[in-house]
């Protein structure tokens, strides 16, 4: 069967950073709206089945409920069986559940962050990340129509998915030999040593950035690499660079709206699995793509490894015009 | 704003004086020593603690009828706090007013209030104060999730933000309003969406997180003093208790509760104390035990303090300046 997945965080876009600096607003009741274009675009294009994760602002019912009394919903939607709490727990456990049931093609809405728990729990489904989140460096800014048009294709399997899925590259981070936690875009050793509110915006208190993929346009702590050393998807390869010592003092956007001056090292380039250490030199927290998540004390050391292991992930324009010339759009 | 070893373990104190506080006014309730009404803060202790932490003695608050924990936060005297619950003269509102009134403009804090959504208002106000005698204070507004469908709380959102003026609007969403869940009275779950609307940044912070709170705070408070106005800060909590003490909240299920539980402010607290090598077992258990001579001190001087005469029911009433209504 046709199917897709949809989880929905309904809690992105909405952290200090609104405060802070000046990001993106995304409502809740705009996330349903998003979802309904996907479905109706992916319904319309020959996707059999949708499969959605239950969430505290029932996004899924809400979508349903509207679709039904338009009457413009023609394929059973399922919203997943599954106990929620709120947290990034429910994405996590949904992607498992999307992925048990074999669904072709998963769709995530939030930022990096809910991409990140994606990451965290998905092995071979086709990804597609739509950006209601504040920086966006993993997930793109586009319109839920478009991705219901590419999930389709994705699902119909008409498209060449040698073309279009490419398999995107992760950090994992070790403690111990053990496997703590990964990132999909950058890892921030910070002087923090609460989490607090999760965001991270403040260079002063970073003393460390690794990527494995930075860009000028990108967003965030990644782009102080980006604006000295380009590390593209594609590349074999992630970078570290330190902050707040060195001799090249750059202008990097490290967060929407803020570009701010930053002196940094030169960049290291790291292949991929290279195994690379760092003894921490305070008290201080790690985040990843943009979230404060594990805590450190000084002497500790953790390792970093940039793989391939990241999702597969749908090139939308790839995969839109591999489906045209497949005929996909001829009836 | 830089946090030191001192202004975290103040907070831990702040946060646990609230709590015992609350503790020991449901057990005075239950006794039938405490009259009227009350309603309690346990669960919602961080984010009192965590926006008032970044005030100036100066500044103003606006609370609401869950305000114990507000009052406390900003400096108030919990002896004249627990006297004003057991309707004593000595007590904030000289025993008139209860828990729900409880004020002192010395400290800034412009009252608690018994009408839902009232303190919207009012903050606007302070804030307006301040802007026209050219100080640097702020006011901050705390309320409810369900207060935020009075018409006030748009009022004061239009007026706050055309206006410029320095006020923190602080929602304590504790999913309920009354008995009744959020979701069967609002069509958003973030009250913080409603921001936009009014050209106000809108968050969303834990609200059981102290630190997180603080962080939001701290920079409304930095926007608000540099003139560019209001925020709206959303901090998702729950509250351990009913609405007033008395209500079982047969509303709320077991699950939810547990969920909630799990999330309470104080444990996490000490264990972040703990793990930070900021405090030892023994060095909160220091700061538990002052706390509970404070409160005994405290209950003692309510307990011992006289009952309002019977000529003072006529006394405040009017201000003596207004010669219309002698």
């Amino acid at each position: 069967m046709n199917t897709i997945g949809i989880i929905a965080n309904p809690a992105s876009g909405k952290d200090i950073r609104r405060l802070v600096s000046h990001a993106t607003v995304v409502d809740n009741n705009e996330k349903v709206n998003i979802v309904k274009r996907i479905i109706l675009a992916a319904q319309g294009a020959g996707v059999e089945k949708v499969y959605i994760m239950p969430d505290t602002f029932i996004i899924g019912y809400k979508v349903v409920e509207e679709l039904t009394t338009s009457k413009e919903l023609q394929i059973p939607v399922e919203i997943l069986n599954m106990k929620i709490d709120g947290s990034v727990r429910d994405t996590i456990r949904a992607t498992e559940i999307m992925e048990e049931k074999s669904i072709r093609c998963i769709v995530v809405l939030g930022g990096d962050g809910t991409s990140r728990a994606v990451a965290k729990s998905i092995t071979c489904t086709p990804l597609i990340s739509v950006s209601t989140g504040t920086n966006n460096v993993y997930p793109e800014m586009i319109e839920g129509t478009v991705v219901g048009m590419a999930a389709a294709a994705i699902s119909t399997h008409m498209c060449d998915m040698d073309e279009t899925c490419t398999r995107d590259k992760r950090i994992e981070i070790y403690k111990d030999g053990n496997l703590v936690d990964i990132a999909l875009v950058d890892c921030v050793i910070s002087k923090q040593t609460y989490i607090g509110s999760r965001a991270i915006w403040k260079s002063a208190d970073i003393q460390k950035v690794v990527v494995s993929r930075a860009h000028p346009a990108s967003i965030g702590f990644s782009s102080i690499v980006g604006v000295k050393l380009l590390v593209k998807p594609e590349d074999d390869y992630g970078a570290s660079i330190n902050v707040n010592s060195g001799e090249n003092e750059l202008m990097a956007p490290i967060a929407a709206g803020t570009m701010e001056a930053v002196r940094v090292s030169e960049p290291i380039k790291h292949k991929l699995g290279e195994l690379f250490s760092l003894e921490m030199p305070y008290n201080g927290i790690i985040a990843l793509d943009g979230e404060r998540e594990i805590p450190f004390k000084k002497n500790q050391i953790f390792q970093f490894k940039i793989t391939r292991d990241g999702p597969y992930r749908v090139n939308i324009r790839k995969t839109l015009e591999s489906a045209q010339e497949k005929g996909f759009f001829i009836r | 704003m830089e946090l030191t070893k001192g202004k975290i373990v103040d907070m831990y104190r702040t946060m646990k004086l609230i709590r015992d506080f609350e503790a020991n006014a449901s057990r005075l309730f239950a006794e039938g020593k405490i009259p009227g009404f009350v309603h309690l803060y346990i669960g919602e202790e961080a984010i009192a603690t965590g926006v008032c932490a970044g005030l100036n003695d100066d500044d103003y608050i606006t609370s609401t009828h869950r305000g114990h924990g507000h009052i406390i936060a900003k400096g108030g005297d919990i002896k004249y706090m627990m006297a004003e619950l057991y309707g004593k003269a000595t007590g904030y509102c000289k025993g008139k007013g209860g828990s729900m009134h409880i004020a002192d403009a010395n400290k800034g804090i412009l009252g608690a209030n018994g009408i839902v959504g009232a303190g919207h208002n009012i903050a606007v106000g302070a804030g307006l104060s301040a802007k026209y005698r050219g100080t640097d204070q702020v006011c901050v507004c705390f309320f409810g999730d369900g207060s935020t469908n009075q018409g006030t709380f748009h009022e004061a959102m239009n007026l706050a933000s055309i206006w410029k003026l320095p006020v923190i609007f602080v929602c304590e969403n504790n999913l309920y309003g009354i008995s009744m869940h959020q979701s069967k009275h609002q069509a958003i779950q973030d009250v913080a969406d409603r921001a936009v609307a009014y050209n106000v940044p809108g968050v969303i912070v834990d609200g059981n997180d102290v630190f997180a709170v603080y962080e939001a705070a701290t920079e409304a408070v930095v926007r608000a003093r540099a003139g560019q106005g209001p925020t709206l800060i959303e901090c998702k909590t729950y509250r351990h208790q009913g609405h007033f003490e008395g209500d079982p909240a047969i509303y709320k299920s077991s699950d939810e509760v547990s969920e909630w539980m799990a999330k309470d402010p104080i444990p996490r607290m000490v264990s972040y104390l703990l793990d930070s090598d900021i405090l030892t077992e023994k060095e909160i258990e220091g700061i538990d035990e002052e706390i509970s001579k404070e409160l005994e001190e405290a209950i003692k001087f309510a307990e011992e303090s006289p009952l309002p005469s019977l000529e003072s029911i006529v006394e405040d009433i009017y201000t003596d300046i207004v010669e219309e209504v002698r």
